[in-house]
C-alpha cells in the first residue's frame, strides 16, 4: 500500500459521495486512479458530499488526498452533486473532476460538463492532462477496442472505470479540512420519494473469491447451470454466470460476472460453456489462471485462456467436482 | 400514460473475428471497424427497456388504464425490421431518425436529436432507453437527453411497477445495492440489468394486423437539430483505436474420456488452486 502523491499541475477535485455506502470503495478507486491513472502532476484535492458535516469529517479520513473540503447534499441525490459541483468548480479554477464508477459518477459527470460547458468521459482508464487537451482511454466495441479520446474544453469531468477499484492504496495518513463548499440554492425537492435500500450489493463471493466456476450461454439450458452451480459447491468454488445465461433467467442477476456485474481475482477461474466476450472476459481477466472448457474450438475464450478442454462442461465440471470430493473424503480417513 | 421509448441496433460485435478488430485499429481516421456487414442487433439494454414498457402496459390494462407506447430510433433503414416488430407488439407509433452521418462515439448528437424527436412526440410522460449501447458504451445519453429536457432521471433500472395510485415504483441497482423508490413524472429511466431482460416475441397474427402501418422517418432538419452544432458540444473526439490483447498460452488439455480431461485439469490446475483457498 502506499500514499498518494499530488503536485503541481492542472487543480483537480476528486469528488466522493459520502452520503451512499460504497464511500470507501470510491475513495479506494479514486486513490488508485491518482497514483496510477492520472500521467501527469496534478494539484488535487477531495471535495466529500455528506449529510451532514460531522459526519464528512469523519469521511475526510477516507480522502485520497491530504485537503479536503466538505460540501452537504441529502443523500440519494446526484443532481444536487452535480449542481454544486457545476457552480463550484468554475469558482474555484478547477480543470479536472474525477468521479469513482458508477450510476452517480456517469450522471455527476455528465451533467457537470454540460453545465459548465466541459467535456465529459466516463469509465476512463486513464487520463494525461495536457495544456491544450486531456487524453483519456477507456474500453470501447464491448471491451474489444480501447479507445483514445481527446477533452477539448475545460472542466474535463471524468468517472473512472470500474477496475480501479481493486487498487490497493492508502488514504492519506493526514487531513486537513480547507472549508465547506456552499450548498447551492434553490434545488428543488427529488423526483424519489420513499427511497429504500431494498437489498445491500450481495455478497456473493464472487468478487473475493479464490476458485471460481462461471458457466456461459453454451452451457445449454437452466437445468444444466443448475448443475454446474451444484458440481462448483461440491468443490467448494464461487459460481457466477455469463450476461446471456442472467438475461435468460437461467441464474440470478446477482450471479452475473462482467462490466455489468461482478469482477474477481481469483487463483483460478473455470469457464464452462463461455464464448469468451470482452465484456465477460472483464470480469475474469485478473485471473492468475484460466480453464476454458467448450467443446467450439474456434470460441474466443479459448486464446484467452491458459488451458483449454474441448469436451462437454458439464460432464468435466461435474466429473472434477467428484474427483474434488473423492480427494477430499481420502484426506479426512488418512487424518 | 404516454410512454416513449427509444432504442438503437447496432452490429452484433460478437459475430466480429479478430482480425476485423485488428483492422480497425489506427488513429483518427483510420480507427474505424467495418460492420456494414455485420448482423444487427437490439441493443440487449434498449430491449430490456422496451420490454418494461410493454409490462407497465400490460399492468395499466390490467386495471383498465390506458398506456400509449411510442419506439424512437436514431438509425439508417437497417433499424426498419425491428421497428415493424415493436409495432405488432403494440408500439402504436414507431418513429425513425435517419440522421445521414455517422454518430459513433458522438453521444451530444444522438441525445440532441433524441431530445427534440421526444418533443415532437409530444414529451412522453415516461421516457425509457438503455443504460448504455455501443460502440461507445459511455452511458452518457439518457443524462444528456435529460439536460435538455430539464428532466430527472434515474440509471441502471431494474424493473417498474405500476400501483394503482398512479404514480411508478421503480428498483434500481445504485452504487450500494439495489434500491426501490416511488417517482414522480415526467421522468427519464435508463434501462439496466433488468429483472425481465427480452423482449418478447409477436406472433404472426400480431404481424399481420400492423403489416400497412409504417415507421414515420424524420431527418435532424425536420426537428431543427444541427448536427455538427449539436456533436460539438460534446468537446470529446476520438483520437485512435487500439486492440486490445488478451491472449494467453491456451495449452490444449487431452484425454480419452471426460473424466480423463478432468483429471488432468485437476492435477494441473485445481489442486493448486484447492490448496491455496
Amino acid at each position: 500500500m502506499s500514499e498518494v502523491a499530488t503536485g503541481n499541475g492542472p487543480k483537480t477535485v476528486v469528488a466522493l459521495d459520502g452520503t451512499c455506502g460504497s464511500v470507501e470503495r470510491q475513495a479506494r478507486a479514486l486513490a488508485g486512479f491518482l497514483r496510477g491513472g492520472v500521467h501527469g502532476d496534478v494539484c488535487v484535492e477531495t471535495w466529500v458530499f455528506c449529510d451532514d458535516v460531522c459526519a464528512g469529517e469523519r469521511l475526510a479520513l477516507l480522502a485520497p488526498t491530504g485537503d479536503v473540503r466538505l460540501a452537504e447534499m441529502p443523500a440519494t441525490r446526484p443532481d444536487v452533486m452535480a449542481a454544486v459541483l457545476a457552480e463550484a468548480l468554475p469558482a474555484h479554477g478547477v480543470e479536472l473532476l474525477l468521479l469513482a464508477g458508477g450510476a452517480t459518477g456517469t450522471e455527476v459527470a455528465t451533467r457537470v460538463a454540460l453545465r459548465t460547458g466541459g467535456g465529459a468521459l466516463t469509465d476512463v482508464l486513464d487520463v494525461e492532462p495536457g495544456s491544450e487537451v486531456a487524453v483519456c482511454r477507456r474500453d470501447v466495441y464491448s471491451g474489444h477496442m480501447r479507445g483514445r479520446f481527446a477533452l477539448t474544453a475545460r472542466p474535463w469531468c471524468l468517472s473512472i472505470d470500474s477496475s480501479w477499484q481493486d487498487a490497493l492504496v492508502a488514504p492519506a495518513l493526514e487531513h486537513r479540512v480547507l472549508g465547506v463548499v456552499d450548498a447551492v440554492a434553490g434545488t428543488g425537492p427529488s423526483f424519489l420519494e420513499d427511497v429504500e435500500l431494498a437489498a445491500p450489493a450481495p455478497d456473493t463471493g464472487i468478487a473475493d473469491s479464490r476458485f471460481l466456476v462461471v458457466a456461459g450461454r453454451g452451457v445449454g439450458s437452466s437445468q444444466r447451470v443448475r448443475r454446474v452451480e451444484a458440481a462448483a459447491r461440491r468443490m467448494g468454488a464461487a459460481f457466477g454466470v455469463t450476461r446471456p445465461v442472467a438475461m435468460n433467467a437461467w441464474a440470478p442477476m446477482d450471479r452475473l460476472v462482467g462490466i455489468s456485474g461482478a469482477r474477481a481475482a481469483p487463483a483460478l477461474c473455470l469457464v464452462v460453456g463461455a464464448s469468451g466476450a470482452p465484456a465477460f472476459y472483464w470480469g475474469i481477466e485478473r485471473s492468475d489462471r484460466i480453464v476454458a472448457v467448450d467443446p467450439d474450438e474456434h470460441a474466443p475464450i479459448a486464446a484467452a485462456a491458459d488451458a483449454v478442454v474441448r469436451d462437454d462442461g458439464v460432464a468435466v465440471v461435474e466429473a472434477l467436482a467428484e474427483i474434488v470430493t473423492r480427494r477430499r473424503s481420502k484426506g479426512r480417513r488418512t487424518t | 400514460m404516454r410512454i416513449l421509448v427509444c432504442c438503437k441496433v447496432t452490429p452484433d460485435f460478437e459475430a466480429l473475428r479478430e482480425s476485423e478488430w485488428a483492422a480497425g485499429a489506427g488513429s483518427e481516421s483510420e480507427a474505424r471497424v467495418e460492420t456494414r456487414f455485420t448482423p444487427r442487433v437490439l441493443n440487449c439494454f434498449d430491449e430490456a427497456a422496451l420490454e418494461t414498457a410493454l409490462r407497465l402496459s400490460d399492468q395499466l390494462a390490467a386495471r383498465g388504464e390506458e398506456a400509449a407506447l411510442a419506439a424512437l430510433s436514431v438509425g439508417g433503414q437497417e433499424t426498419e425490421p425491428f421497428l415493424a416488430t415493436l409495432r405488432a407488439l403494440g408500439f402504436e407509433r414507431t418513429v425513425r431518425v435517419s440522421p445521414g452521418a455517422d454518430l459513433d462515439f458522438r453521444p451530444a448528437a444522438t441525445a440532441a436529436l433524441i431530445a427534440a424527436a421526444a418533443r415532437y412526440l409530444g414529451g412522453g410522460e415516461l421516457i425509457l432507453l438503455g443504460d448504455r449501447a455501443g460502440p461507445g458504451d459511455g452511458g452518457t445519453v439518457p443524462f444528456r437527453v435529460a439536460e435538455e429536457l430539464g428532466r430527472p432521471c434515474l440509471s441502471r433500472v431494474t424493473d417498474v411497477e405500476a400501483p394503482a395510485d398512479g404514480r411508478l415504483r421503480v428498483g434500481w441497482t445504485a452504487d450500494d445495492g439495489l434500491r426501490r423508490a416511488t417517482i414522480s413524472r415526467p421522468c427519464i429511466l435508463a434501462v439496466g440489468n433488468a429483472v425481465v431482460a427480452h423482449l418478447r416475441v409477436p406472433t404472426l397474427g400480431d404481424r399481420l394486423v400492423v403489416r400497412h402501418h409504417v415507421t414515420e422517418v424524420l431527418s435532424p432538419a425536420d426537428l431543427g437539430v444541427d448536427l455538427e452544432t449539436a456533436a460539438a458540444a460534446g468537446t470529446c473526439s476520438l483520437m485512435g483505436l487500439d486492440p486490445v490483447d488478451r491472449s494467453r498460452q491456451a495449452e490444449l488439455i487431452v484425454g480419452d474420456t471426460s473424466r480423463d480431461r478432468a483429471r488432468a485439469v485437476y492435477d494441473a490446475y485445481v489442486r493448486k488452486a484447492l490448496e491455496e483457498t
